[in-house]
């Protein structure tokens, strides 16, 4: 009789083990999916920002810049193929091509000391390169965040509640090399 | 029950099983926190967004330290426990049992930021955890604080800190200077009447020392709730403030006071005289900022022959304000609408491995209490232990 007792409460402590282990993982989980889609959207605020910012930056420098117009005319069509419904691989796409045009017109404005010694160009330089860091950091973050929601899903115990609950692996905000459209500038003009 | 089960068997049992759950509760509660700190990628502190976050760095005391009281090491948090056993391997009871914060900040390569502790939860490992000996002899590294409970931060001297480095120290349990009367001295450890010949504890039985701190320096990681300072809920802020005296800039508290309705009854009572027109004139001296750590910015009014207080140099001034006045829209990392704030000495991964290592002991605590029950069972069935 004692025996029986001690079993039963054998498998009720197992039972509840387990089941307890499940409605962790589970709230983990979810708390995963929601942290990249916070993730996501404090990356989408900063591209946004930078969407925000370049015109001003286009314009001041326009007028001062006599031969690179190529070079503004490149950032001026990136940020207008900005798109925050665009598919994340896409827009990972068009936000490293963006970093890269902003990053020629910025050695490009370098050749122009007038350009520079005016402040409002100056702030507005600061500014996107805060922007550029913010981005790269919140990139960083909901990259690690999408490792550690698509390790945990594909782990022990998760594994076993992915199928019933639908979770599929997310994608990393993170450009093919190939797609990346690349400006060239001629820095000798 | 068998009319001749061993009570030790059946008592053993009962330890067993109690103790065994004991850990497999502590041991799930450890899972969920390991699950909590595992799930979160740690921010920049510069480029952080508000909402719930995860920062690593070091600690970076803010003011004040905490001193503790069995070690006397300067910390930001200390959990201290004296459990003394009566003679005969009896109950324990505790002598002391306490748990303190103030606020600090947190450093990574990026930057800086505040962490406001109040609610937090902690999970830091022992720094001391020893016995008196058999012979009643104290244990190694014991150090009791027999001064003040806090100390003020001061600047950075490289010099002294480098001879301080260089300075070799005979070994020593701290307990050769006894005699004191404040602080602990006359308190907790009852002065030089409670020791015996020797520096040691003489009366009462064995006692159990157990501390565990995080210190300026130490590795840690914050889980809790990044939110910009103006939006700090009043009582969070008022828990970690540094020295007792900073003001809620730009918080609820000042949005109140631009209400013209509290205005006017504010300016109502002042006018009746019940209620004093600032801070200087509530608090004195001690409304300057930095008065409270010897630093003041602006000359305090004192006694004739009282002895004046060496005005901050400019740096250290600029420093001072910059601990007592955060902007409103700063953010520091405190405890959330339903965000816990959890604080963990140590790297993510050190954090994570620790909790890990508490969830499993926790399984072998769940194996222990089975373990026991069968035996309980067994025992109170007759089958064994009569």
């Amino acid at each position: 009789m004692e025996l029986n007792v001690a079993g039963v409460f054998a498998v009720s402590l197992v039972l509840m083990t387990v089941v307890f282990i499940v409605f962790v993982t589970y709230n983990a989980v979810v708390a995963l999916r929601q942290r990249i889609d916070k993730a996501w959207a404090n990356v989408d605020v900063a591209l946004k920002q930078r969407h925000d910012e370049l015109p001003t930056l286009v314009t001041a420098v326009r007028n001062l810049m006599s031969y690179e117009q190529a070079v503004l005319e490149e950032v001026t069509r990136l940020r207008a193929a900005y798109s925050p419904d665009a598919p994340i691989r896409r827009q990972a796409e068009t936000s490293e091509a963006t970093s890269a045009a902003i990053r020629s017109l910025f050695a490009v404005v370098e050749k122009y000391p007038q350009i520079r010694a005016g402040h409002n160009v100056l702030d507005l330089q600061d500014e996107i390169e805060r922007l550029e860091g913010i981005i790269a950091d919140r990139r960083e973050l909901y990259n690690d965040q999408v490792y550690r929601y698509n390790t945990t899903i594909r782990s022990v115990p998760a594994v076993f509640l992915a199928p019933l609950f639908g979770w599929g692996p997310r994608e990393f905000f993170a450009a093919d090399p190939a797609e990346v459209d690349r400006p060239s500038v001629n820095l000798r003009a | 029950m068998a009319p001749d089960v061993s009570p030790y068997l059946v008592a053993a049992s009962l330890a067993g099983l109690a103790g065994g759950l004991a850990l497999l509760v502590r041991g799930l509660a450890a899972y969920r926190s390991g699950a909590r700190v595992a799930g979160i990628g740690s921010s920049a502190i510069a480029t952080m967004a508000a909402g719930e976050v995860r920062v690593d760095g070091v600690v970076e005391p803010v003011a004040v330290t905490l001193v503790s009281p069995l070690q006397s090491a300067p910390c930001v948090y200390y959990r201290a426990r004296i459990a003394e056993q009566s003679g005969g391997g009896g109950e324990e009871r505790a002598v002391l049992d306490e748990e303190r914060a103030v606020g600090f900040a947190v450093r990574d390569t990026t930057g800086r930021v505040r962490v406001f502790p109040r609610g937090a939860t902690w999970s830091v490992p022992a720094d001391l955890d020893e016995r008196t000996g058999i012979a009643g002899d104290e244990p190694p590294g014991l150090r009791p604080n027999r001064g003040a409970g806090t100390a003020a931060v001061l600047p950075l001297d490289r010099e002294a800190q480098i001879a301080a480095l260089l300075t070799v120290r005979p070994a020593g349990t701290g307990l050769e200077d006894v005699g004191g009367t404040d602080g602990f001295g006359g308190g907790l450890f009852g002065g030089s009447t409670a020791l015996g010949p020797g520096g040691t504890w003489g009366a009462g039985g064995r006692r159990r020392y157990f501390e565990a701190r995080l210190e300026p320096g130490d590795p840690v990681t914050v889980v809790g709730y990044a939110i910009p300072y103006g939006q700090l809920p009043e009582e969070a802020a008022e828990g970690s403030d540094p020295a007792g005296l900073g003001g809620l800039h730009g918080t609820a508290l000042a949005e109140s006071l631009a209400d013209p309705e509290i205005a006017a009854d504010m300016a109502e009572a002042q006018a009746e005289g019940t209620l004093l027109s600032g801070p200087e004139e509530a608090w004195g001296n001690a409304a300057i900022p930095g008065f409270g750590i010897g630093r003041p910015v602006s000359i305090p009014e004192l006694d004739p022959a009282a002895r004046p207080l060496p005005l901050a140099e400019p740096a250290a001034a600029r420093e001072t304000a910059e601990t007592f006045e955060i902007a409103p829209e700063t953010l520091v990392v405190a405890e959330g609408p339903n965000i816990p704030l959890v604080i963990y000495a140590g790297t993510p991964a050190e954090a994570t491995t620790r909790e890990q290592w508490r969830f499993v002991v926790g399984l072998v605590g769940a194996l222990l209490a089975i373990g026991s029950a069968v035996l309980l069972a067994l025992a109170l069935g007759g089958s064994i232990g009569s």
